[in-house]
C-alpha cells in the first residue's frame, strides 16, 4: 500500500476505455500518482499506453470510471475549465507533433496558447511575442541558435527537443511523454530522457513517461508501471521489479509483434503494388 | 479473453490472395448495357464522320479568313447600342422578369458599352481577380465548417456540405444569367457569378485539405490548453496553407478562362467582343482577339506557377 498523500496529482478509479467495435483499450485501471513523482510506463505495443496518455492529458475521455487531476473530477470539466486543466499538463509525443512549416519559435511559443488571448496568439504568428521566453527555453534544451529556423529542417532529435522546449514554455504541473525517444537516434535517447528527468527535478514537476526501452525505464525512474492488454500488470518501485515480471509483461507478444509486421507489409504491398 | 483476441488477430493473413472472380452472366450483361448506352449517346450526339470529313475544308476556309489577324483595331473603342425595347435579359432568359429588366435598364450606362479589346481583356483579368478574392473570403471559413475534424457541430458540417454541393452543381453561365437579370449587364454580374461558383469549389477543396491534415499536431496544440481559433491558426492553417495558395491560384487561372466565356451572355469581359466580331464576320479581328486571349491565359499560367514555387 502506497502512503496516502494529500498532494495527489492523478487519481484513477476503475478507468475503462472502449473504442468503436468493442475494442477494449483500457480496463479497470486504478492508479495514483503523487505530485513530483517520476513514473515510467512500460508494456508491449498495443497495450494501451497511448490511450492512457491521452486520458491523462485530457484529450480523451474515459468510457467509464473516474479520473481526478489535483482532486478535480475531469468528467465535470468543460470549455474554459477543461482548457485551463490541459494547460497545466505538458505533453511530449513520439512523433513530436510540431507544426512542420512554422519556425521553431512559433512551435515553442505554442506552449503559451493556454495563457494567451485569441487575438494575441494570432498576432504572434506575424510578430512573435515573448521572444525571450522562447530563447530561454531553447537554451535549456541546448539549441538556442535554432530559434528562427523552419521546424521541418531540423533532425528528429532536434525536433523532440523543440517539443520539450514547448513544454518548458507551457510550464505545466505535469509533464507527460508518450514514447518520446522511439523515433530518435538510440544514442540520443538517454540524453532526452535525462533532460526530462532534469526538468522535473529542477522545477518539481510530476513526470510520466511511457517507454519502449525497459532499460531506460529501470535506469532513470524510481517507479515503473507495467501495462499489458489494457490493464496494470505491475506498479512497483524499480528495485522490486524482477526479471520474471518483465518476461511476463512481454510474453506472448513476440508472435503478435511479427504478425503486426506481416499485416503492415501486406497492407503496403496492397497500397503500392507497382513499386519494386 | 486472450483466446478471443487470438481468434480475432489470427485470420487469413497468410492465406493466398483470393482467386479472381468468375465472370458470370452479370458481367456480360453489364458490358452489353454499357455498349447500348454508348450507342444511344452517339446517336443523340449526331456523330457523323462523313460530314466531318466534308467539313474539314470549311474549317480551313474559315481559318484562312482569319489570316492575317488584324491587330490594328485592338485599341479602337467600340460602341454597342442596344435597342430600347428589347433587353438582353429578355432575350436570354426564358421568363421575362419585368422588375429585373427595369432595374437592369436603369443600370445600363446610356445603353452603351464603349470598350476596346485591350480594355475588355483587362476587365476580364479584373473580374477574375475580384471574383476569386471574394470567393476566397467566403470559402475560407466555409472550408473549416465543412471539414469533419474542425466543424463546430456535425449539424453545421452537414448543412454547409450540402449547401456547397448543391450550389456547385449550378454552372457559372447559369449564375451569370441570374445576376445579369439582377444587377444588369456588365462585369459586376459576371464577377458575382464567378465569385459564387468559385466559393463553392474552393470551399469543398479546402474542407478536404483540412480533413487530410496531421491530427497529431492538432492534438498537441489542443493539449496545451488552446481554444478553437488558436487550434485553427496554430495547428490547422499552417498545414493547409500550401494547398490554400495553390488552389486559389488554380481557380484564378480557371476564372480567367471562365470570365472570357461569360461575355457571351453579356456578363462582362472579352468574350462579348469576341463573339460580336465572329457574328459580324470580322474574322481577322476575331483572330486577333483570340490570340490576345491565348497570350493572357499563358501569361497567367506562367505567373501563377512562378508564384506557387515561390510561396509553397
Amino acid at each position: 500500500m502506497r502512503t496516502v498523500n494529500s498532494t495527489q496529482q492523478y487519481r484513477l478509479a476503475e478507468i475503462r476505455k472502449v473504442f468503436a467495435r468493442d475494442q477494449v483499450a483500457l480496463d479497470r485501471i486504478v492508479l495514483t500518482v503523487c505530485r513530483g513523482e517520476r513514473v515510467a510506463l512500460i508494456g508491449p505495443s498495443g497495450a494501451g499506453k497511448t490511450t492512457l496518455f491521452r486520458l491523462l492529458n485530457c484529450t480523451l475521455r474515459p468510457t467509464s470510471g473516474k479520473l481526478w487531476i489535483d482532486d478535480e473530477d475531469v468528467e465535470s470539466l468543460n470549455g474554459k475549465d477543461l482548457r485551463r486543466t490541459r494547460s497545466r499538463i505538458g505533453s511530449v509525443y513520439q512523433q513530436h507533433n510540431l507544426v512542420p512549416r512554422l519556425r521553431v519559435i512559433h512551435n515553442v511559443l505554442a506552449g503559451q496558447l493556454g495563457r494567451w488571448a485569441t487575438l494575441q496568439s494570432l498576432l504572434s504568428l506575424f510578430k512573435p511575442a515573448d521572444v525571450e521566453i522562447a530563447r530561454q527555453a531553447l537554451q535549456q534544451v541546448g539549441m538556442p541558435e535554432k530559434l528562427l529556423e523552419r521546424t521541418d529542417e531540423l533532425s528528429g532529435g532536434q525536433q523532440q527537443r523543440v517539443a520539450i522546449a514547448r513544454v518548458l514554455v507551457q510550464n505545466p504541473d505535469v509533464i507527460l511523454a508518450d514514447e518520446p525517444v522511439s523515433s530518435v537516434d538510440p544514442s540520443l535517447a538517454s540524453t532526452i530522457v535525462r533532460l526530462l528527468i532534469e526538468i522535473s527535478q529542477n522545477r518539481h514537476k510530476t513526470l510520466i513517461v511511457s517507454l519502449h526501452s525497459v532499460d531506460l525505464a529501470l535506469a532513470y525512474f524510481p517507479r515503473v508501471i507495467g501495462i499489458k492488454e489494457g490493464r496494470v500488470s505491475f506498479d512497483l518501485e524499480t528495485s522490486k521489479i524482477t526479471e520474471g515480471m518483465l518476461e511476463d509483461l512481454y510474453s506472448g507478444n513476440f508472435r503478435d509483434h511479427s504478425m503486426t509486421e506481416a499485416i503492415s507489409e501486406r497492407v503496403q504491398s496492397v497500397a503500392y503494388p507497382s513499386v519494386g | 479473453m486472450a483466446q478471443r483476441l487470438q481468434k480475432k488477430d489470427n485470420p487469413d493473413i497468410f492465406l493466398e490472395a483470393p482467386p479472381a472472380p468468375k465472370r458470370g452472366v452479370r458481367f456480360f450483361i453489364a458490358i452489353a448495357l454499357l455498349f447500348i448506352i454508348l450507342l444511344w449517346a452517339f446517336q443523340g450526339a449526331k456523330i457523323r464522320p462523313g460530314e466531318l470529313l466534308e467539313g474539314i475544308p470549311q474549317i480551313g476556309h474559315t481559318l484562312g479568313r482569319m489570316l492575317p489577324p488584324d491587330f490594328s483595331k485592338l485599341t479602337d473603342a467600340k460602341n454597342y447600342f442596344f435597342p430600347e425595347q428589347v433587353s438582353w435579359t429578355e432575350l436570354l432568359l426564358p421568363v421575362p422578369l419585368a422588375q429585373a429588366q427595369a432595374r437592369s435598364k436603369q443600370r445600363w450606362w446610356n445603353n452603351i458599352f464603349p470598350q476596346t479589346v485591350i480594355g475588355a481583356t483587362l476587365e476580364t483579368v479584373q473580374m477574375a481577380l475580384a471574383g476569386t478574392f471574394m470567393a476566397l473570403l467566403v470559402a475560407f471559413p466555409l472550408g473549416f465548417l465543412a471539414a469533419r475534424n474542425t466543424t463546430p457541430h456535425p449539424f453545421v458540417y452537414r448543412i454547409v456540405r450540402t449547401l456547397l454541393n448543391l450550389l456547385r452543381t449550378i454552372p457559372d453561365l447559369a449564375l451569370g444569367l441570374l445576376f445579369v437579370a439582377a444587377v444588369g449587364l456588365g462585369a459586376f454580374a459576371g464577377t458575382l457569378a464567378l465569385a459564387i461558383h468559385t466559393a463553392t469549389v474552393l470551399g469543398k477543396l479546402l474542407s478536404e485539405s483540412v480533413e487530410n491534415i496531421d491530427e497529431g499536431v492538432v492534438e498537441a496544440i489542443r493539449a496545451t490548453g488552446a481554444g478553437y481559433t488558436q487550434i485553427l491558426s496554430f495547428a490547422v492553417l499552417p498545414q493547409i496553407l500550401p494547398d490554400l495558395i495553390s488552389f486559389t491560384l488554380y481557380r484564378l487561372e480557371t476564372n480567367i478562362r471562365a470570365a472570357s466565356v461569360l461575355g457571351l451572355i453579356g456578363a462582362g469581359g472579352i468574350g462579348y467582343l469576341m463573339n460580336t466580331s465572329f457574328r459580324t464576320f470580322q474574322y481577322q479581328e476575331a483572330a486577333a482577339i483570340v490570340l490576345v486571349l491565348i497570350a493572357l491565359v499563358m501569361l497567367v499560367d506562367y505567373l501563377s506557377s512562378r508564384l506557387r514555387t515561390l510561396v509553397v
